[in-house]
């Protein structure tokens, strides 16, 4: 039978990779994250789980020693936030384009400076175009379940690549809510045990892996790659229709849309927001307003054709990001969704909104400025509306 | 069978194609430790002058006959923790080993290396100390000799440069991390080089490090039928001796009777061609006072 417990993210994220038998865990403490490998170290020294803990002098270890064991066939499990996942950018860019499906829980925080600790996912935004596969989840139930989804997601034949679980520091890590625990028998009948066929060392069948590489061969590296990340938009969505089905759980995929079906305008979101986004849609539905919302869950691969085909129609969007891209005065996610928007000629008015930067609050109360913001542009049609500060004082 | 023997009749593991350098002594200290590991080997080429010559190989042709890889220049020693942890629980026995110049062991490399000695992982890390990035054309490492020109510690016209550091003592470093074993090697004593290897491929609670001394001919300026000469000169003068500590244990390997002068060694190398006395003299102490200090701890 399942179990019921009350966890915080970080226990989650601990339980659903210890369900998943990885070989090998390689992890170096940082907030929001640290709880993770304590819990992690402890089912180890309890004897609750068969993996091997290397206790690493650094992320950049971290990733280095998951890319070795990953390459001698074992399963392997990681996790970090922020300057951590800096850290290791080296071996985080090789460990894809090595095609190693090694599985990351990022606790989402904020990048200094100034010196911060808190919320966001700025970190793992910032390493989109390494190669990983990214999601991002909205509670504690999804962390747990996604950490199992991951392995299988990241090991299936037409991806072959490695996988961030990103959830936002501190609203989740730890922030504690109920979480059902499925069995081991269960977990296992669903995640059978991971064989390398694509890349191994071994002295019995010995390989060279990554001899010097010229351009051509390079470039088909590239291709089959970019290919398996549009292979993990079908995959994504197999795994968690079947995950629903043996566990009674679905998270909706690459998106999950609310009452987007007789909508004119749309608000899209991430991760943990999403849960005062909501309560600020049947708010402003009450109201009067036929607001939709639209929680992105895949960066990458980017879902670009559902996100085109639920945005198609609407008057106006506006897109929340916890975060900012340098250069382009939006967030991030705004810039994804607008890149997606370009097929068919289509041109909707749209806002990009940034907000809960370093961890601030995003309430109800911003989400509802924000649906304001979005029927204003719809309103007046401003195709290129500056960004909207949602916790800046002036 | 005597050491000889024995490598001639071990199985040559790197293909015979590789493009180092005429005189390379790099090149001879890898085959003789991989003919001394034998095939149950994983060996890992950071980016340098073994991976560049073509040891892990081109495109699709691999340099050797047993599984190889390029890690990265800065993570050798931790890959290789995880490829011996996965052997590990597996229960294959397994040699999981390093070939790394000074720039991936000393200076990029350093932090991965001492992280995997502390936690006593169970691998073989060679560094081959060719004193510098020879690779990319000869820049300064942290290994670097004082006073040694290279492409970026250069000579004036007037003769005055060169390196202003003195290298790391860089085999003192990992003994002092109480590793179960630390040797160094050098290629004109082969035989030696041979035993130092088995002893490490028996190490079997923590990390085992070999430091091999390989002057560069191209980069420091060494006649191609020299290279063993100035190898041995290291060892003759005291300047690079062959010692090792085994379980805390240090022990000298070779003792010479009546030590060369350091100028003899540095006279060999264009690199050291424009050290004046004052500069030649210092290293002379240099030499003497970490011989002094190495004979100490072999007393205690």
């Amino acid at each position: 039978m399942p179990k019921i417990e009350v966890m915080n993210g970080n226990k989650a994220a601990a339980v659903g990779a210890a369900l998943s038998r990885p070989g090998i865990i390689a992890a170096y403490p940082i907030t929001p994250q640290t709880p993770l490998v304590e819990y992690l170290t402890q089912f180890c020294a309890d004897g609750i789980i068969d993996s091997t803990m290397s206790e690493v002098e650094s992320e950049l270890s971290a990733m280095s020693v998951l890319t070795g064991a990953s390459l001698a066939g074992s399963r392997t499990f990681t996790a970090t936030s922020s300057q951590g996942l800096s850290l290791m950018y080296e071996p985080y860019f090789r460990a894809s384009t090595l095609r190693l499906p090694v599985v990351m829980a990022i606790a989402n925080r904020e990048m200094i400076s100034p010196q911060t600790l808190w919320g966001g996912p700025q970190d793992a935004l910032t390493v989109r175009d390494a190669g990983w596969l990214q999601i991002y989840v909205e509670d504690n139930q999804e962390i747990l379940d996604m950490m199992i989804q991951a392995f299988r997601i990241a090991e299936d034949k037409r991806v072959l690549l490695p996988i961030n679980i990103c959830y936002d520091g501190f609203y989740l890590s730890h922030m504690a809510e109920k979480v059902v625990i499925p069995d081991q028998e269960e977990v296992d009948a669903f995640l059978p045990p991971y064989r390398p066929e694509h890349i191994l060392l071994d002295p019995e069948k010995p390989m060279a892996v990554d001899p010097l590489t010229n351009g051509y061969l390079l470039t088909e590296y590239r291709y089959k790659h970019m290919q398996a990340q549009q292979n993990a938009l079908t995959v994504i969505e197999e795994i968690d229709r079947e995950f629903a089905e043996r566990f009674g759980r679905s998270h909706g995929g690459l998106v999950e849309a609310y009452r987007c079906d007789d909508c004119d305008a749309i608000m899209v979101t991430m991760g943990s927001m999403t849960g005062a986004a909501r309560e600020a849609v049947d708010a402003a539905r009450d109201d009067g307003k036929k607001i939709g919302l639209l929680k992105i869950r895949t960066v990458r691969p980017f879902p670009k054709n559902k996100v085109f085909e639920l945005l198609k129609g609407v008057k106006a969007f506006g897109v929340v990001d916890r975060n900012v891209s340098f250069g382009w005065n939006t967030g991030i996610v705004y810039q994804e969704i607008r890149a997606s928007l370009y097929q068919n000629n289509t041109v909707i008015p749209s806002v990009p909104f940034v907000g809960g930067l370093g961890g601030e609050d995003l309430t109800m109360e911003h989400f509802l400025v924000a649906i304001d913001g979005i029927y204003h542009a719809a309103a007046s049609g401003d195709y290129e509306p500056a960004t909207q500060w949602l916790n800046k004082e002036v | 069978m005597n050491v000889m023997d024995k490598l001639a009749s071990s199985e040559e593991l790197v293909s015979p194609g590789i493009s180092a350098c005429v005189g390379c002594n790099v090149e001879l200290s890898l085959r003789t430790v991989l003919r001394v590991l034998g095939p149950d080997t994983i060996l890992a080429i950071p980016p340098g002058c073994m991976g560049g010559v073509g040891v892990v190989g081109w495109d699709k042709k691999s340099g050797c006959k047993i599984p190889v890889f390029f890690p990265l220049l800065d993570n050798t020693a931790s890959m290789l923790a995880g490829i011996k942890l996965h052997y590990e629980r597996v229960g294959r026995p397994v040699n999981v080993v390093a070939f790394a110049g000074d720039g991936a062991t000393v200076d990029a490399g350093f932090q991965c290396l001492s992280g995997a000695a502390e936690r006593g992982d169970r691998i073989i890390y060679i560094c081959y100390d060719n004193e510098g990035y020879m690779n990319t054309g000869y820049q300064r490492s942290g290994s670097t000799t004082k006073g040694a020109w290279t492409s970026t510690t250069p000579v004036s016209g007037g003769g005055r440069g060169g390196k202003k550091q003195h290298k790391k003592d860089f085999p003192m470093i990992m003994a002092m991390h109480d590793i179960p074993y630390m040797a160094t090697a050098n290629p004109a004593f082969i035989p030696d080089m041979v035993k130092k290897v088995e002893k490490a491929m028996k190490v079997s609670e923590g990390l085992a490090y070999i430091h091999i001394y390989n002057p560069c001919i191209t980069g420091w300026g060494i006649k191609a039928e020299e290279s063993i000469e100035t190898a041995r000169i290291a060892v003759e003068s005291n300047f690079a001796p062959l010692y090792e500590m085994e379980n805390g244990r240090f022990r000298i390997n070779r003792k010479p009777k009546n030590p060369v002068p350091v100028r003899e060694f540095l006279k060999k190398c264009k690199k050291f061609s424009h050290l004046s006395e004052e500069e030649i003299a210092e290293l002379q102490r240099i030499t003497d006072e970490k011989w002094n200090r190495l004979k100490g701890l072999c007393a205690l």
